[in-house]
Formats: C-alpha cells, sequence, structure tokens
C-alpha cells in the first residue's frame, strides 16, 4: 500500500500512522471538482457574453480561486486518508459542494459588496469569502483528525454553557452596536457573532444534560389532579438555561437565531425523551409567546406585516422580500444561467443583502428551481448523514451531540430559505457554508469537523454512565464509598484515557 | 484487560418506557424532509406557477432595466400601420417612443423612461420588451439564446381610420367611442377625448414639462374614458333592463301593464316617489317592442321591477358589471346599484325603478356598454374584448383567439330586443330619439340615451347599437359629456362611425 509507504515516513509526533483509503470521497469529490469547473466556465462564459469585447474562448472565472478551493479540498481528503480514522465519507464532499457554491456566488457578486484591506492588498468579497472556507475548512479537518475524546465536551456542560451566555453577555453590553442590534463583538483585531458559537455551545450543554437525565425527563414523577407532568425539577434548569439564551437572542433581537434555538431545543427534547406532549407543549409556548411579542415589540410586528403582505409596499418595508420573490420568478424552472440574472438598475443590485440573506434568492435565479431543489438536497444530505452518525452512536451522549449539529445545519438552512421564499417571516439568520461571513462558516467548519469526529466509532469508547442524578446519587452512595473508582473504571484503557475525578464541575 | 471482579456495579438505570434513539432521531430526520419538502413546493410555487406574473411585473428590475436599454417591439394597427415606433436620444443613445398620432394616446398610452407606461404600452410591457413573450418553454429556454431580449411586434385590433374619425366626431367636447367586432370581440376603435400628446411624455426631454401639466389638467386627458369614465347611463341602460327581463323569463316581448295608461299621464307612483314619463309619450300600453321606440320610462320601470333586483343584477353581471373587464387595458368596474341591502344591491323598490331606466346610482363605462350592444348582437353570447390581436417575435408570430366569456341570454330573446332596437333606430317615431343613426341601406339597432345630471347644465349624450341587425359585423358605445340628448351628439356620431365602417369593409 502506497498510502501506508507515505504514513511511514512521517514523523512519529502523529503515532502511528495507519492511512486508509476513502474511495467514496475520493469519487464524490472528483464530482464536485468538476462541477465547480463548468460552474466556473460557464460563468466566465456570460461576463464574456456581456461584455462583447473580449475573445469568446472557453475559460475559469478566476482560475485561481478555484484552484485554491479544489486544493484545499484535496487537501483535506489526503489528511482524512492519513489519519486512518474510519470516518463518514459523504459529509466532506457534500460541504465541499456547498462551499464550492458559495465561492461562485461570491465571485458572480460585485466585488465591491465587502471589501477588505490586508496591508497593501485589497480583497473583495470572492476573496474574503475564498479565506473563510480555508479557514473552516482547515478547522473541520483539524478536528476531525485530532478530535478522539468527548471528555472535555461532556463533563464541563455548565462551564461551556457559562461562557457562552457570558460571551453573548460581553455582546450584549460591548458589541458593535449596527441598526440598532448588537450582534458583533471586536477583540482586538478579531471580530465575530458569538450567537454562532453559541449554537454549538447549546447543543453541547443539551446533549450533555438530557443524556444524563433522560431516564428521568421520560418517568412522570409530578401528578397535578388528573395531569401527569414531568419531574419539575429535572426540567427546570435546563428549560432556565434555555430561557436565558432565548431571553438575551430576543433583547438583541436576533429572532433568527431565536427560532433556531428553539427549533433545535425541542428536536434534542423530543428526540432524548420520545414524548410528543413535550413538543406540543413547546410548540404552544412558542405560539403564545410570538403573540406577546408581536404585540410588544415593534420590530416583530412589523416583519411579520411584511411576510402577510409584501407587495403593499413592494418599495419601502417589504422591497427586500419582494426583491427576493422577483429573482424566484425570473429564475423559473431552469434559470438565467451562472451571472446573468440579478438585473441592476442604475448600477444597483436589486436584493441589497444578497451576499449574507438572501443567497439563495440569487441561486433560484441563476441555477432556477431545479438548481436550489439540488442545494436543499445537499443540505438534507448533511443532515441525513449527522442523524445516521447520531443513530449509530457509541453512548446516548455522541447521539444527541451529532442529532443536535445536525440539526442545527438543517434547521438554519430551512428558517432563512422559507424566510426568503415568504413561507415564514424573515429572519436575518445565514444559509449555512453558502452566506457570506466569517462567523458563520467557522462555525459551520466545527460541526463538520465534530460530525466527522463523531462519525468514527474505532477510536475511543464512550465512558461509562455515571450517577445520574442526586437522587440516584444518594442510592448509589455506600457502592461509591466502597469502590470509590467504580463509577469510572475504563472499559478499554489506553494512553491517552484520563480520568478526572475532580472534573465534576456540578 | 485487569478484570477487576467490582462488588457491587454503579447503579443500573431503572427499566424505564425509553424509546429507542434511533427511532425518534429518524421521526425528526422524517419531520426535517417534510419540511424541505414544503421549501421545494414553496420555491416550485414562486418559480413555476407565479414566475411569469413577477417577471413581467412593472417593479420588477428585469422589466425596468429592460425599459431604459432596450429598443421596444413596434405596435401597428390591424392594416399593419405602424402606431408607435422609436427613435435614438442622439446624446444619450438611449431609444425612446414616437407616436404617430394622439388620437390613439387613450389605448396606447405612453411608455416614458421617467413616468413608467400607461396603456398597451403598460399591459403588454413584458412582450414589448422582449422580457416575456408569453410562452412558458420559450421564456425558459431563453438563457441559452446570446442576446435573452425578443421585443414582440404587436398587431392592434384597432382600425386608424375609424379611431382617427371617432377622435375627430368628437371634436373638442369630451367623450368616448368604442367600437368592436360583436362575433369575435376584437376592438376596432377605442376612442377617449380629450386626447394627449403621449409622444412628449415618451421623449425623455421634454416628459418633464409635459407629464407635469397634465397631471394638474382639469380636463383629465390622462384618463381613458372609454375603459375607466364612469357615466350615468339614461335610457340606454334599458336594453340591460331587457336582457334582464327576457332572460329570467320575468317578462316576455309582448308583457304589457294594466296601470301604464293612467300611469303616463300623472306618473308612476312607487312607494311615494313619482316616476315621470318624458314629454311626448301617448297614454297607451306599450309592449317591448314599443316601449323601446319610445323610450318609455315607465314600461322600464315597471319591467325592472317585475325582474326583481336580484335577476337585474345578476344578468348585468354577466355582461360584466360589478367587476374590471377581463380585457388587454385596466377598466373601472360598472355598477346597478348602489349597494344597499335589498337584492341586488338596491336599497329600495324606489332606486330599483330608477335603475331600470338608468336613472338611480347606476354607474357604467362606455366599454361596459359596448360589451352589452354587442352581447344582443352576437345572439347572447358575450367574447372576450381585446385590443392586441398578434404578437410577433422571434419565434413567430401568435394570434390571440377569440374567446367566449359565456352565454347571456337565448338567441331568441337577443333576436326580440334586436328587432325592438332596430324600431328606435329605424321607426318614425323612433328615429326622432335616434336622429342620424341609421346606416344607409344596413339595417341597423339602437339605443340612445340622455342622462339626467340634475343641476343646470346638459345631459350626458349616449347611444349604443349595432349592425347590420342580422349577422352583425360591428357594435358601438358612443357618448358626449354634456352633449344634449341621444339624437344630437351620440346617435349621429355613431351612425358616421358605422357608416364609415360599412365603407371600408364593403
Amino acid at each position: 500500500m502506497t498510502a501506508a509507504a507515505v504514513g511511514a515516513g512521517l514523523p512519529r509526533i502523529l503515532g502511528p500512522i495507519r492511512p486508509r483509503t476513502r474511495w467514496r470521497e475520493t469519487r464524490l469529490l472528483a464530482i464536485v471538482a468538476a462541477s465547480l469547473v463548468v460552474g466556473s466556465v460557464s460563468l466566465a462564459l456570460t461576463s464574456q457574453v456581456a461584455d462583447p469585447g473580449e475573445s469568446h474562448g472557453l475559460s475559469l472565472a478566476n482560475p485561481l480561486h478555484v484552484a485554491i478551493y479544489l486544493g484545499l479540498l484535496g487537501i483535506a481528503h489526503l489528511v482524512l486518508i492519513l489519519s486512518g480514522r474510519r470516518m463518514d465519507e459523504i459529509l466532506l464532499p457534500t460541504a465541499g459542494m456547498l462551499g464550492g457554491i458559495s465561492l461562485l456566488l461570491m465571485e458572480r457578486l460585485p466585488q465591491t459588496q465587502v471589501v477588505q484591506s490586508i496591508g497593501p492588498w485589497k480583497l473583495g468579497l470572492g476573496d474574503v469569502q475564498l479565506a473563510w472556507l480555508v479557514l473552516s475548512f482547515g478547522l473541520a479537518t483539524t478536528l476531525a483528525v485530532t478530535v478522539r475524546s468527548d471528555g472535555w465536551l461532556r463533563l464541563y456542560k455548565y462551564t461551556w454553557a457559562a461562557a457562552g451566555v457570558a460571551l453573548l453577555l460581553a455582546t450584549f453590553f460591548f458589541g458593535d452596536d449596527i441598526n440598532g442590534q448588537r450582534l458583533s463583538l471586536t477583540i482586538g483585531p478579531i471580530s465575530g457573532q458569538p450567537a454562532e458559537l453559541l449554537k454549538v455551545i447549546l447543543v453541547v450543554f443539551l446533549a450533555g444534560y438530557l443524556s444524563e437525565n433522560r431516564p428521568l425527563l421520560v418517568e412522570e414523577s409530578t401528578k397535578v389532579g388528573p395531569i401527569s407532568l414531568p419531574p419539575l425539577p429535572f426540567l427546570a434548569p435546563m428549560a432556565a438555561m434555555w430561557a436565558i439564551a432565548l431571553g438575551i437572542v430576543v433583547m438583541q433581537r436576533d429572532l433568527g437565531a431565536a427560532l433556531l434555538f428553539f427549533t433545535v431545543f425541542l428536536s434534542l427534547l423530543y428526540i432524548a425523551t420520545g414524548r410528543v406532549g413535550y413538543v406540543v407543549v413547546g410548540v404552544l409556548l412558542f405560539l403564545a409567546g410570538s403573540y406577546v411579542m408581536y404585540l410588544l415589540v415593534p420590530t416583530v410586528q412589523t416583519r411579520v406585516d411584511i411576510w402577510a403582505d409584501p407587495f403593499r409596499d413592494p418599495t419601502g418595508d417589504g422591497y427586500q422580500i419582494v426583491q427576493s420573490l422577483f429573482a424566484f420568478g425570473r429564475g423559473g424552472l431552469l434559470g438565467t444561467g451562472l451571472g446573468a440574472g440579478l438585473p441592476t438598475v442604475d448600477g444597483r443590485l436589486p436584493i441589497p443583502a444578497v451576499h449574507t440573506d438572501f443567497p439563495l434568492a440569487a441561486l433560484g435565479e441563476e441555477l432556477g428551481l431545479i438548481g436550489v431543489m439540488a442545494i436543499l438536497g445537499l443540505f438534507l444530505v448533511v443532515v441525513e448523514r449527522g442523524l445516521r452518525i447520531a443513530a449509530s452512536a457509541a453512548d446516548e451522549f455522541r447521539s444527541l451531540l451529532a442529532a443536535g449539529l445536525a440539526l442545527v445545519i438543517g434547521t438554519q438552512a430551512f428558517i432563512i430559505a422559507a424566510g426568503n421564499l415568504k413561507l415564514i417571516p424573515l429572519t436575518g439568520i445565514t444559509l449555512p457554508f453558502i452566506s457570506y461571513g466569517g462567523s458563520s462558516l467557522l462555525v459551520n467548519g466545527i460541526i463538520v469537523g465534530f460530525l466527522l469526529a463523531l462519525s468514527d466509532r474505532g477510536v475511543e469508547p464512550p465512558p461509562p454512565p455515571r450517577p445520574r442524578s442526586r437522587f440516584a446519587r444518594l442510592t448509589g452512595r455506600v457502592a461509591r464509598l466502597e469502590t470509590p473508582a467504580a463509577g469510572r473504571a475504563p472499559i478499554a484503557p489506553g494512553p491517552s484515557r484520563r480520568s478526572p475525578p475532580a472534573a465534576d464541575d456540578r | 484487560m485487569t478484570a477487576t471482579p467490582t462488588p457491587t456495579p454503579p447503579p443500573a438505570p431503572r427499566p424505564t418506557r425509553l424509546t429507542p434513539l434511533g427511532r425518534t432521531i429518524g421521526h425528526v430526520g422524517l419531520a426535517l424532509t417534510v419540511a424541505f419538502a414544503g421549501l421545494a413546493l414553496g420555491a416550485g410555487y414562486w418559480q413555476v406557477v407565479r414566475s411569469p406574473e413577477l417577471t413581467t411585473d412593472p417593479g420588477n428590475p428585469l422589466v425596468i432595466s429592460a425599459a431604459r436599454n432596450v429598443v421596444r417591439g413596434v405596435i401597428v394597427d390591424r392594416d399593419g400601420k405602424v402606431l408607435a415606433s422609436n427613435k435614438r436620444d442622439p446624446d444619450t443613445g438611449q431609444p425612446y417612443r414616437v407616436y404617430s398620432s394622439d388620437a390613439f394616446s387613450g389605448v396606447i398610452g405612453y411608455a416614458s423612461r421617467q413616468f413608467g407606461t400607461a396603456g398597451i404600452e403598460r399591459s403588454f410591457n413584458a412582450q414589448l420588451t422582449g422580457v416575456s413573450n408569453g410562452n412558458p418553454i420559450g421564456d425558459a429556454l431563453r438563457k441559452f439564446e446570446l442576446d435573452p431580449y425578443d421585443p414582440q411586434k404587436l398587431t392592434l385590433g384597432i382600425s386608424s381610420r375609424l379611431q382617427l374619425a371617432a377622435v375627430d366626431g368628437l371634436g373638442s367636447d369630451r367623450g368616448a367611442v368604442v367600437m368592436l367586432d360583436p362575433r369575435t370581440g376584437e376592438i376596432l376603435a377605442l376612442a377617449t377625448t380629450p386626447t394627449f400628446d403621449n409622444g412628449a411624455v415618451a421623449n425623455p426631454n421634454t416628459a418633464e414639462k409635459a407629464f407635469g401639466a397634465l397631471r394638474v389638467d382639469k380636463t383629465q386627458p390622462l384618463l381613458n374614458r372609454a375603459t375607466q369614465g364612469l357615466y350615468v347611463p339614461g335610457s340606454v341602460f334599458k336594453i340591460v333592463t331587457a336582457v334582464a327581463g327576457l332572460g329570467s323569463g320575468r317578462i316576455t316581448p309582448a308583457t304589457t301593464f294594466p296601470q301604464q295608461p293612467k300611469a303616463e299621464k300623472d306618473g308612476l307612483v312607487v312607494s311615494g316617489f313619482r316616476i315621470h314619463e318624458h314629454p311626448g309619450v301617448p297614454s297607451r300600453s306599450f309592449d317591448l317592442m314599443s316601449a323601446t321606440e319610445w323610450s318609455s320610462n315607465i314600461w322600464y320601470a315597471l319591467a325592472g321591477m317585475r325582474t326583481g333586483g336580484e335577476e337585474l343584477a345578476s344578468f348585468a353581471g354577466r355582461m360584466g358589471f360589478g367587476n374590471q373587464i377581463d380585457t388587454d387595458l385596466p377598466t373601472a368596474a360598472s355598477q346597478v346599484s348602489g349597494g344597499g341591502p335589498g337584492p341586488g344591491g338596491f336599497a329600495d323598490e324606489v332606486e330599483l325603478a330608477n335603475a331600470s331606466y338608468g336613472q338611480a346610482k347606476t354607474l357604467v363605462t362606455p366599454l361596459q356598454m359596448a360589451l352589452v350592444a354587442s352581447t344582443v348582437a352576437n345572439g347572447g353570447i358575450l367574447m372576450r374584448p381585446h385590443v392586441v390581436i398578434a404578437t410577433a417575435g422571434r419565434g413567430g408570430i401568435q394570434a390571440v383567439a377569440p374567446s367566449q366569456i359565456g352565454r347571456v341570454i337565448s338567441p331568441e330573446d337577443a333576436a326580440a330586443i334586436a328587432a325592438a332596437m332596430q324600431r328606435a333606430v329605424e321607426s318614425s317615431i323612433g328615429r326622432q330619439f335616434t336622429t342620424g343613426a341609421k346606416v344607409s341601406g344596413v339595417p341597423t339597432a339602437g339605443k340612445s340615451g340622455t342622462a339626467e345630471l340634475g343641476g343646470s347644465g346638459a345631459p350626458h349624450s349616449w347611444f349604443i347599437g349595432f349592425a347590420p341587425v342580422q349577422n352583425p359585423r360591428v357594435a358601438i358605445a358612443v357618448i358626449v359629456e354634456r352633449g344634449g340628448r341621444g339624437g344630437q351628439r351620440a346617435a349621429p356620431l355613431a351612425g358616421d362611425l358605422m357608416t364609415l365602417f360599412f365603407r371600408i369593409n364593403k
């Protein structure tokens, strides 16, 4: 095996390397590469037709960008091969295709939408997005290869949650004020949107809490008259956690993130307990809360009114959504072709926020209904792989973690796509992998990395179940006194196995 | 494995009704798949079902952009005479519209870079700019063309000679003329006065001044009186009453009213309100024929009351009343009644009785009255009125096929009304009211109207009619605002125009 020979030559720091071929991933990546090259050629042709002065030969729209991006995917593929882990082979090409579509779209839009100056260089929209894509896939690959234990996630779930809330509070008090919203935080040279990272943190916390208290949540211990209620004391900390996160998000007017958190929360609760009642109560609470918000918060009222009838004020409040629907309509079944849509009037783009909030509208116009279906299909593949990883994970924490991460991608894609299509009121969140934005792309990278790592069932077995509640701990106290390490005995002892007795930070 | 036997294993979870995670994860996956299917349906709705409408919306940037840069398709009359063509601005190189004559300003409207579009230029903007050719498959394949714009040439059913004669005949009076072919619904002339210089509005250099003046002009030249002017109909509405009475079977051509001779002397008392006949009508019993010939208000009031408000409104509705007429131009909805609580929207019997001879809260457009004449002329079948009879582009000529709105009354009833209308034009008595309406050598049918407006001013002069009585080829409605009795202005003008029609179309 040649790959093994290559691996043998690498320094020992990385440990014994036994490369493992990933032919399915190789084949899929080849398809991705071919599609992106075709897309780039098509984009180049369109711009030539628009500017007939130039020659009409075949070329790539921006050969360097495509080369860098495909090279990046190739390196990620090679690293995964060399790592020798038995990981999912479909996630990387699927995410790679979505990222590639993003790159083509950002190259096609006016480069002046975003300009970043780094030293003497001026980077346009396409350059910046490519940089973020490189970092994002780099992060995904690094996490996929290096994360071999989940103890640091599951044991410190409250710490993570506290850190997440602290980050949000910091944003609320010290964040950059843009249009009355404080969504981004600048620390030194780095600026980002903490709400993006909070998605992952919330999933980690929920997975930890739910996996630990799952049996108790299913038992009906509190009875009020004829109605059986869930054991309230065990639901309280989680609900409080959720309410704090949600409350902050609502205060910041980040409605899309609030909707996302809520949906993922309810989905995980259902996955853990299998009780439809929780979902019903949750949805009713959500509807009641939404109605109160509609009455009290003017922003929400405007959003809902615009959604109800955007054509009432097509040049004012309803402008963006009407323009989005126009774009979908212009696309029709087959689309106008990459680069041939988005007609400008006086040089202005029809949808100002096309690169952040409305990429699907632009893609719907240029790739048509067929393209929209394909992109929705790619998202469904990501979700399907994530849920498959979740269903076959070694224990409940990993199951819930994988399911939660996959649902973050799927739900977020749904919320913004449905907003673009006027199926629900528009909320400003990003379309995963496709929208312009560093924070969003990095978090998507983290999610792909975690999912890849979780898909490897070959390495680390999960820690054995720990006492799952105060009550259980009380009953288990005698046993614990007799054998202090009984609850933590490693099933498969290995050199990397940590045994942190003081790690319980509850 | 160093298997130290543990005396007491960690407390085993109690057996609970835990659903396997795999199953609940499957449920959530299914739910998300359904949600994505909803997205696909939503995209299909906007991109396929609503696409034609969205793509041709005047607010769509594609339409706006095309309107500025594309050389619009020419508009010709039914004989191929050019009515609207293009010139290029010598300074900017941008194209603008020029029109052959002001006489067509009402029907063709204008296409101005500054002030948008009106008339046929507005309703066929998408075809004239080539944004859509009205053929879904052709539009979908447009992306494969090098030049995506395919401006269509429009052929109108308008006959220039009739149109010019109509505008000429109206002269300095305000008014409108609608002529159409009752067999096909093709509009042959659609005149409205005063006309305006639509070329000045289309020319970017004069638009500002011309349009500003038109907007404040008290005579409202921008109002297309033929389709959007709402007038009191007077006696021409009696034909609607006849259609409803015969159509509903409540009256027959032989119906007489025993109370009429007495009522002719001192008026017909309806709920305390006294309806008077116009002077000179003999005090005897009438039937449909003689009542139409004499234009008896009292017979028609009695006929209307016997028919009932509900049937009157219903049959009027079948001819277009109550809704905007489905045609190529925006229309105002004609109304039978004031929208009161009684059947058919009549407040009481008094309103119904007065409406039956056209003097209550009834308001009609000239186009609507032309359709009433056309229905009777075409044996009771109403055809959809249309201005554009063919579009021609790269893909060849597409003729607009005549389409039927529906049958209103039986051929026998239509023939009875036609015979009465012929008497109203051709008998020695009828001729007193419809002076000059007769086309020499062609059996002519018609009904004049004198719309009393209250106050001291002259009444509106109305005429509707058609010819020949057997197998009619032309139907007409004429109104001259403040033109006096029907026989004074409208009837002679209608006679002249129909005479011209038969001279042109031997």
